[in-house]
């Protein structure tokens, strides 16, 4: 198995090499699943499976994997990028805003650029954090948390073009990966903590040039725009802040939508709050919506939709679906049909006691006395959710859906906002119930239905991202520092590794030379494992 | 929002009375100061800002308005304070005077003798488990500043029923709300036991140190059980080896430590 991929890759390593004039063209991240010495997307490719096809490091010799090399932070932040692997070069970025490129073999920088962030640079909603590149053709691509967008050279990290996606000083700000798509990088944007209007853009991969922008907060007279009452639509939040997924034969990208703002009081801003919460179906050549799920209405909990939508096909009843499924830090896991929208199924994976389930729509089925209060009210999950910005993976080999699950409660408390463009717009808070009442879980769900397989039950709830491979493992962290794999069918510990800093990023897998390794940043430190 | 609140416009209406003030010029009523500080921080401060798992408020802490607001607004992450939540300046302005009201009254008062305490500290031999300026055993934590830290109630029941203290990881190495002194059971799998207080633990491993300081480091899936039991404590209670006035001797004693005389 292994022999016949790296030979696919030899192949196409040569071809890259042999003076060809674009680096990494579209139809090659179109292909990448044929190609898994290569990591060209921030979860994998488009599909978002984070699932690695490369099997050299398998369920028989995974004890056996040893660090190759290390590199370390310049200076201290929290490090969740994903690295992308592209003709034996790393590309990763360093907090907040720095991008570096790095020799896949030794770990040794070939260039850095760090952009010029003003000191008084607004991020409310987050720590200051930023999450990989997209590449394409001969450039990388890179968010700031002064909300730019800037195209690098791939092989000298020259600046070829830098725009400004929205004005920090209102809140605005940049940590995704952006997404490449043929002659585009689409971004999405934070700061619905701040009051501002979410949306999601995509410019023009050459020039920079903005070519279409979806606002994830209706505007006046549009369809939606009723869900807002009280005229607070404007500052309503519903932030985009983390890459979407792209279905190439479908030709529609997906993306997820955050919280409504402010966060903790819903009598501010009465109705739905569409597209919150959300996740929206668009055509990457006009950015027109084509249909929209809704995971919370009316959120009052922070439970933004922030997570991976993950693309798989399967067949359900005999037919065959092509299908979205998300693990929702509301705590439910849906499956959506993605060429519809229509819901298929969902149930809870995670304990939650905000609702008595979905209804037929999947539309959540509220319990009464949930939201938050000046005095406090103990809901799960947990502010941070069952799930997060982190990335679940779903394996083809196995049909089953890994997530790390969060199960932790929050007290949750109104309090009181005035919008003021730059500040914080929140109305309250919550605090975490943590400590040995708290725990965490890497759980094995059944793809189509959601029903739980297996668990493997972790300390401490972290953020902590899984790759599944085609070696029959999955691998993961912890809050706590532990590097582990786990077998991909029945969640047995197979190899772990304390690596000294808590873990908040996902893995993932390369190839080079005919040798596999495998990446995951913990504390201030990318690690790389290879087999000796 | 406005229906919350709405509640408190009687009572800033007769503080406005009282103090002359324009309370309704501010957006949240004075009155909310306590109300703010039972919903965010009675729970570890305790009732009053008496001192429970947090310390007490009833002296001053801050050194001035500007680090009370900031603490207020920020919290003390690396202390095990957090920011429970975002607040509007209005909101930390009626806290911080409920806080600054807290810390102009007195220390609580307590019936024991704090010389009688200390001579039964000594007979009773607790230095050999705990620190006070730089004397004693290590098994237990240091108590040298410990009449900051606690409430007299929250060491009456360290005396008398020590399993049921709130003892969350605010010192200790593993933090974010872990049980300190958490005592644990390990069987091996030659079936010998172990027990001990837990020093730290990750998902795969734990780390024990016993009644004679020794300390162990065990792999989870190398032993065949670890029973964690909250509730109990490594400390016996002296509920049933001392009388109603040596316990009150014992408080007074320890909640001296650390503080002015």
């Amino acid at each position: 198995m292994s022999r016949r991929i790296f030979s696919v890759a030899a192949a196409l390593l040569m071809f890259a090499g042999g003076g060809a004039v674009a680096q990494v063209p579209y139809q090659r991240i179109v292909q990448a699943g044929n190609a898994p010495q290569d990591w060209l997307t921030y979860s994998g490719n488009y599909n978002s499976q984070r699932y690695s096809a490369l099997s050299q490091i398998n369920r028989n010799n995974v004890s056996q994997l040893r660090p190759a090399w290390m590199y370390q932070l310049k200076r201290p932040g929290v490090f969740e990028t994903t690295p992308v692997v592209a003709d034996g070069v790393m590309y990763i970025t360093e907090p907040p805003s720095t991008v570096a490129a790095l020799d896949v073999k030794t770990g040794r920088p070939l260039w850095r650029w760090t952009p010029q962030i003003p000191d008084n640079v607004i991020v409310i909603g987050s720590p200051p954090v930023n999450r990989g590149v997209a590449i394409l053709d001969d450039m990388v691509f890179a968010g700031s948390i002064a909300g730019h967008l800037t195209a690098l050279d791939a092989k000298s990290g020259v600046v070829r073009w830098d725009v400004t996606v929205d004005d920090n000083r209102k809140g605005y700000y940049l940590t995704l990966a952006p997404l490449a798509l043929d002659g585009k990088v689409v971004v999405g944007v934070s700061g619905a903590e701040a009051g501002i209007r979410g949306f999601i853009a995509a410019y023009d991969a050459k020039t920079g040039n903005q070519v279409w922008r979806t606002y994830t907060i209706p505007g006046p007279g549009e369809p939606g725009r009723e869900s807002w009452g009280k005229d607070s639509a404007n500052i309503g939040g519903s932030s985009s802040w983390l890459t979407g997924s792209y279905d190439p034969a479908l030709n529609t990208l997906y993306w997820m939508t955050g919280n409504p703002g402010p966060d903790y009081d819903g009598d501010v801003r009465p109705g739905d709050n569409l597209y919150s919460c959300s996740v929206l179906a668009l055509d990457p050549n006009t950015g027109r919506i084509k249909w929209h799920f809704q995971f919370t209405p009316h959120d009052v909990h922070d439970w933004d939709s922030n997570q991976i939508p993950v693309l798989f096909d399967d067949t359900i009843n005999g037919k065959p679906r092509k299908l979205l499924a998300v693990a929702n830090r509301n705590a439910f896991y849906y499956v959506i049909d993605r060429e519809t929208g229509e819901f298929v199924t969902g149930q809870a994976y995670a304990k939650q006691t905000w609702a008595a389930g979905l209804d037929a729509k999947g539309r959540p089925i509220l319990k009464a006395g949930n939201e938050p209060t000046i005095d406090g009210k103990e809901v799960w999950p947990n502010l941070q959710g069952s799930a997060n910005w982190y990335s679940p993976s779903y394996s083809p080999q196995t049909k089953l859906f890994y997530q790390f699950t969060r199960e932790m409660s929050s007290i949750y408390y109104k309090g009181q906002a005035q919008y003021t463009a730059g500040l914080a717009y929140t109305a309250g808070g919550g605090t975490a119930v943590d400590g040995d009442t708290a725990y965490a879980a890497i759980r094995a769900l059944d793809g189509t239905s959601g029903k739980l397989r297996w668990e493997f039950k972790l300390f401490e709830p972290g953020m902590d991202g899984v790759m599944s491979t085609a070696g029959g493992l999955v691998f993961g962290g912890t809050e706590e520092g532990n590097f582990f794999a786990l077998d991909a069918m029945n969640g047995k510990p197979l190899w772990d590794m304390q690596l000294g800093g808590p873990i908040h990023a996902n893995p993932m897998s390369f190839g080079v030379d005919g040798k596999q390794y495998v990446a995951i940043p913990a504390g201030w430190t990318l690690y790389v494992f290879a087999l000796p | 929002m406005r229906r919350l609140f709405s509640v408190n416009v009687a009572a800033a209406a007769v503080l406005s009375l009282v103090t002359g003030t324009a309370a309704a010029q501010t957006f949240t009523p004075p009155g909310d100061g306590k109300r703010l500080f039972d919903g965010l921080c009675q729970d570890c401060h305790g009732a009053n800002g008496v001192g429970d798992e947090a310390p007490a408020l009833n002296h001053a802490l801050a050194a001035d308005d500007a680090a009370l607001r900031k603490i207020i607004r920020d919290g003390i992450p690396e202390r095990g304070m957090p920011r429970v939540r975002r607040m509007t300046e209005p909101e930390v302005e009626v806290l911080a005077a409920y806080v600054r009201s807290l810390g102009a009254g007195r220390p609580e008062t307590v019936a024991g003798n704090g010389d009688k305490g200390h001579a039964l500290y000594q007979r009773l031999d607790c230095a050999s488990c705990h620190v006070v300026d730089g004397a004693g055993g290590t098994f237990g934590p240091e108590l040298s500043k410990i009449g900051q830290r606690r409430s007299p109630a929250w060491l009456r029941q360290a005396l008398t029923d020590p399993g049921r203290l709130k003892s969350k990881g605010v010192q200790g190495i593993l933090q974010n709300g872990f049980s300190e002194y958490l005592p644990v059971s390990v069987v091996e799998k030659n079936g010998s036991e172990v027990r001990g207080f837990r020093v730290n633990e990750d998902s795969f491993t734990i780390q024990l140190r016993d009644a004679q300081g020794k300390l162990y480091s065990f792999r989870k899936s190398d032993v065949t059980n670890v029973d964690k039991q909250p509730g109990r404590s490594m400390m016996p209670s002296y509920k049933d080896r001392l009388s109603a006035g040596d316990t009150d001797d014992l408080v007074a004693y320890l909640y001296s430590l650390g503080r002015a005389k």
